[in-house]
């Protein structure tokens, strides 16, 4: 989709200075302590695999599985890029939480009144023509932020001029693409990237067909249920009709033999 | 004075005072003190025990309502018709006790009526949650004829009766498609862990599974509940009908038993419960409590015709359906989602207080409404009635 942003991460040049991280901890209030995973206080964080460093972030899924699962509609798509929460509509089902694919959405679970919370892209930061907290603070380049059409040609530019890199960008196609690509010179197997479990179907999938057959069964099972109702309706009235025909001819025979 | 405190001290009265003391308190742990003093939930495992046994359980067991009801309405299976308010009732128990159980699970409970205004067509949840709203509403008119038989004043009971009686059908209609519906959709809900559940249990036919093996299970629980009050609160069914819900069952539960090998065919991940592995120990734990014993017992004459018999293979029924469904939703997700979960005594406290509060108004409501033909004569191992046909004996 043309004017969609994105974040390209560039697991080659990451340099592991937990800049990205800082950062954005810095930007919400967090305090500045690493963290090993995302949590409710840490929304994007850098893991170690090997002598990599890989980013852990919200997909931002081009048709977010966690927006499908959500009952009340909490999760949207935008149309800048971000996968957004809507902290008003929430009940706190964790339903977005079980979906995800990638696992990424926290939970405040300390709270009396908890919430989702996630990366939203800094959405109001590249709603205002701005760069996300974590790449501007990147010192390497190795997370940059653009036009999602742009960062992919820029990928592929990056894989062309340097044989080491892993012909693939993570994050084009797989389950539907989304917002945050990743290239990198290690496959992306071995840094802790699971197989896809739909391959490049988009999660939704799985339940719209499930969800696209209910009305036919409902008009099908209704019907037949009708069907059925009036059929034992109708047997019983039969039943009844000849149950009093019978009674009618007995009493008519009784009169004549007493007669 | 202290002899009538000591006589009135039994047993069942001191299980009930300990499941209530304890569940309140861990109500008040779960409202005051939050998630993390009372869970041991976390963001790799989301759902625990409260969605396991509080939801799935819950509905799964309270099938019968609409099975019994589409049988004796929808079919003209008179037979059934003795049996037709306490499957009612247990499944309005049930679904009041899902409710109830929905304030606990989500976090911010004074929003439990979003879903009603905000919609979301693409989520299945928002379909479960609509369904047991609708259908919590069919079964309280459905139930409302033994509040409403109660009233003292003629005219307005006799006109609302009247009424109640014009629309019943197109009720039970609904009510049948609507739990049809969501009983499906509750597995529907786990269509979206693709890649998280273990094969032995993920499949893209998991609402149909659900579907499946809930009526059995429900038939049991209502078998377990009438025996019950039979045994205790003078209740007189005809057992034969009982019986008959054992073969039912056991039908039932052959038929899910294919469909559930079918589709481990079909998914290839027959051989993964060979493997030795914990999930394939839950997977057998599930295939005989819920199908190998049952089917087994129940093509028993001596079980199908003997009471008491009848209520143990229905008890292990039941048993093999909540092994299913907290598989599902807890011992086949462990591994796929990295948790490492065992439910905290608070949780399962207040579900048990939660299923304690349906138990208790049920008994009251059996001694206090005509929910089944109550009789003080004979043993009830030899009661018969007409074929079950007079629905008050």
């Amino acid at each position: 989709m043309p004017g969609q942003k994105a974040i390209l991460v560039d697991i080659k040049r990451c340099i592991g200075c937990l800049g990205c991280e800082t950062a954005c901890k810095q930007l919400h209030g967090f305090g500045t302590d690493p963290e090993p995973t995302l949590s409710d206080t840490a929304f994007t964080v850098v893991e170690t695999r090997g002598d990599k460093f890989v980013r852990k972030i919200c997909m931002h899924c081009q048709e977010p599985a966690c927006a499908s699962a959500c009952p009340v509609g909490a999760i949207s798509k935008s149309s800048l890029g971000p996968v957004l929460y809507n902290a008003d509509k929430c009940i706190g089902c964790r339903y977005c939480m079980l979906a995800c694919p990638y696992q990424v959405p926290r939970y405040q679970w300390t709270k009396l009144a908890p919430f989702v919370k996630k990366c939203d892209m800094c959405s109001t930061r590249i709603g205002k023509g701005g760069t996300p907290a974590c790449v501007e603070a990147c010192p390497a380049q190795a997370s940059v932020f653009g036009n999602r059409d742009e960062l992919i040609a820029e990928g592929w530019q990056r894989i062309r001029s340097d044989s080491s890199y892993v012909p693939r960008i993570y994050g084009v196609e797989e389950l539907g693409g989304g917002c945050v690509l990743f290239v990198s010179d290690v496959p992306f197997e071995k840094l802790g990237f699971k197989p896809a479990p739909t391959g490049n179907q988009p999660m939704p999938t799985l339940t719209a067909s499930a969800l696209g057959d209910s009305p036919k069964v409902v008009i099908m099972g209704g019907t037949i249920l009708s069907a059925l109702y009036w059929v034992t309706q109708r047997r019983r009235e039969v039943a009844l009709a000849e149950a009093e025909e019978k009674a009618a001819i007995n009493r008519v025979k009784g009169e004549r033999s007493q007669s | 004075m202290i002899a009538r405190i000591k006589s009135g001290i039994t047993f069942w009265r001191v299980i009930i005072a300990i499941i209530f003391t304890t569940g309140l308190y861990a109500t008040y742990v779960r409202f005051f003190m939050g998630f993390k003093a009372s869970t041991n939930l976390s963001d790799q495992m989301p759902w625990g025990l409260w969605v396991g046994l509080g939801t799935l359980c819950g509905v799964g067991l309270s099938a019968a309502g609409f099975g019994i009801s589409a049988a004796v309405y929808l079919l003209g299976m008179e037979r059934y018709r003795p049996i037709l308010r306490a499957s009612i009732l247990i499944s309005f128990l049930g679904y009041l006790t899902v409710c109830a159980g929905y304030l606990y699970e989500i976090g911010l409970p004074w929003r439990f009526w979003h879903p009603i205004v905000m919609w979301n067509h693409e989520s299945v949840l928002f379909d479960v949650c609509v369904c047991i709203m609708t259908y919590t509403t069919v079964l309280t008119f459905e139930f409302a004829p033994a509040v409403i038989e109660k009233l003292p004043w003629k005219v307005l009971r006799e006109t609302v009766l009247y009424l109640h009686h014009k629309i019943l059908i197109g009720v039970v209609l609904m009510g049948v498609l609507l739990s049809s519906m969501h009983q499906s959709y509750l597995g529907g809900l786990y269509l979206l862990v693709s890649g998280k559940m273990h094969p032995l249990w993920y499949s893209q036919y998991m609402h149909a599974m659900f579907y499946l093996s809930a009526i059995p299970a429900g038939l049991a629980l209502t078998v377990m509940a009438i025996y019950l009050s039979m045994r205790s609160l003078h209740v007189r069914v005809d057992f034969s009908i009982l019986s008959d819900c054992g073969r039912m069952i056991q039908l039932l539960l052959i038929v899910f038993a294919f469909f559930r090998f079918l589709d481990l065919l079909a998914n290839q991940a027959l051989h993964y419960a060979f493997q030795r592995t914990a999930e394939a120990g839950y997977f057998w734990l599930e295939m005989v409590l819920f199908l190998a014993v049952p089917i087994f017992l129940l093509s028993l004459e001596q079980v199908r015709s003997n009471p008491e018999k009848l209520y143990w293979a229905c008890a292990v029924v039941v048993a093999g359906f909540m092994t299913n469904r907290l598989n599902v939703s807890i011992n086949s997700l462990q591994a796929g989602l990295g948790a490492h979960y065992v439910p905290k005594w608070t949780e399962l406290a207040s579900s048990v207080l939660v299923i304690a509060a349906g138990v208790l108004a049920f008994r009251y409501a059996v001694i206090y409404l005509n929910i089944l033909p109550k009789a003080k004569v004979q043993s009830f191992t030899r009661w018969m009635s007409n074929g079950g046909l007079p629905a008050q004996a």
